[in-house]
């Protein structure tokens, strides 16, 4: 008797004959999404910070700062230097991508001077006396159009004299 | 560019999500789904136009979705076999008044749920149903028995 509704096929919809895997992939794809929310609270796409140090016998040099951020997101980098000698002129330079795509909220406490070095920018800190710490915040926003991975490169240097150096990644997701 | 971008990925991850969420979930619009639905754009929009409060911004993501729309119920008429895949298909949960244990499991239905929708279509009891199918929108059709 093929009473059914128009438009059913009762192999199809009522026996679910080749429809037997349906279930199995959207569990599989609801399982993709909830990955996705799990990697996301190991900090895999931002915000959480992390530190990087330089130690020589002049100045130990230290980065905290997200390793990846996200479109529009407000975040703080923080710089510390622990002079273990006195540097007359301590300046660090940041790579430009310490600023390329990135909006530079504020910079506390403002540098002596700012300049580009060879197409870095120099932040002129001042005098540091040995056995004193100085701690530099950079509040950022990122611009909604970068996204990437990029090498930061920053140096301490005692006018143009290097005193330490360090490396560290940002991934920009969109 | 990257506007139009961002419009068509959030319209293709929001299809994703309502094909793997399940018809029924969606169907319904009790006040918290409403309340979702809500919450749900605001953050849509958020990551569609970010900071963007050019009229240009809201031409381009509105139209991208209107774009994507016409462009998905194109493919749902044109091609049986997307129509499929987009949409899905219908699922009969009754038929002479018993219900088809195996499908209203897969759909994560009760007895309970099937009862209160045979109510809001008039129909007092399971027994007076020939054929219930859950459609690809997430209602349930009730055809009563003669």
């Amino acid at each position: 008797m093929a009473d059914q509704p128009d438009g059913i096929v009762l192999a199809r919809h009522r026996d679910l004959k080749g429809r037997g895997w349906h279930p199995w992939l959207r569990r599989a794809l609801v399982g993709l999404v909830a990955l996705v929310l799990v990697v996301a609270l190991f900090g895999f796409v931002g915000q959480s910070t992390s530190t990087t140090r330089a130690e020589t016998a002049t100045a130990t040099l230290s980065v905290d700062s997200p390793d990846a951020v996200r479109g529009g997101l407000l975040y703080q980098t923080r710089f510390t230097i622990m002079a273990h000698q006195e540097l007359q002129h301590a300046t660090l330079v940041l790579n430009e991508n310490w600023i390329d795509g990135l909006t530079v909220n504020t910079i506390e406490p403002s540098p002596v001077n700012e300049a580009s070095r060879d197409g870095d920018l120099a932040l002129e800190l001042g005098h540091l006396a040995a056995g004193t710490k100085y701690v530099l915040f950079m509040d950022y926003q990122v611009n909604p159009t970068t996204v990437g991975s990029r090498t930061l490169e920053l140096e301490l240097d005692d006018g143009e004299q290097p005193i330490a150096s360090l490396t560290r990644s940002l991934r920009i997701w969109p | 560019m990257d506007i139009v971008l961002r419009a068509a990925l959030a319209f293709a991850f929001i299809f994703f999500l309502t094909r793997i969420v399940g018809r029924r979930e969606l169907s319904s619009l009790e006040p918290f789904d409403l309340i979702l639905l809500i919450v749900l754009g605001d953050l849509v929009q958020q990551g569609v136009t970010q900071s963007d409060y050019s009229v240009t911004g809201l031409i381009l993501a509105a139209g991208t979705i209107a774009m994507m729309q016409a462009g998905v119920s194109y493919l749902n008429f044109r091609f049986k076999r997307v129509r499929t895949v987009l949409d899905g298909e219908p699922i009969v949960l009754i038929e002479d008044g018993r219900a088809l244990a195996r499908n209203v499991h897969r759909e994560r239905l009760t007895r309970h749920e099937l009862e209160e929708q045979a109510r809001l279509s008039q129909i007092d009891s399971l027994d007076k149903v020939r054929w219930a199918v859950l459609e690809t929108s997430g209602q349930i059709s009730f055809i009563p028995k003669q």
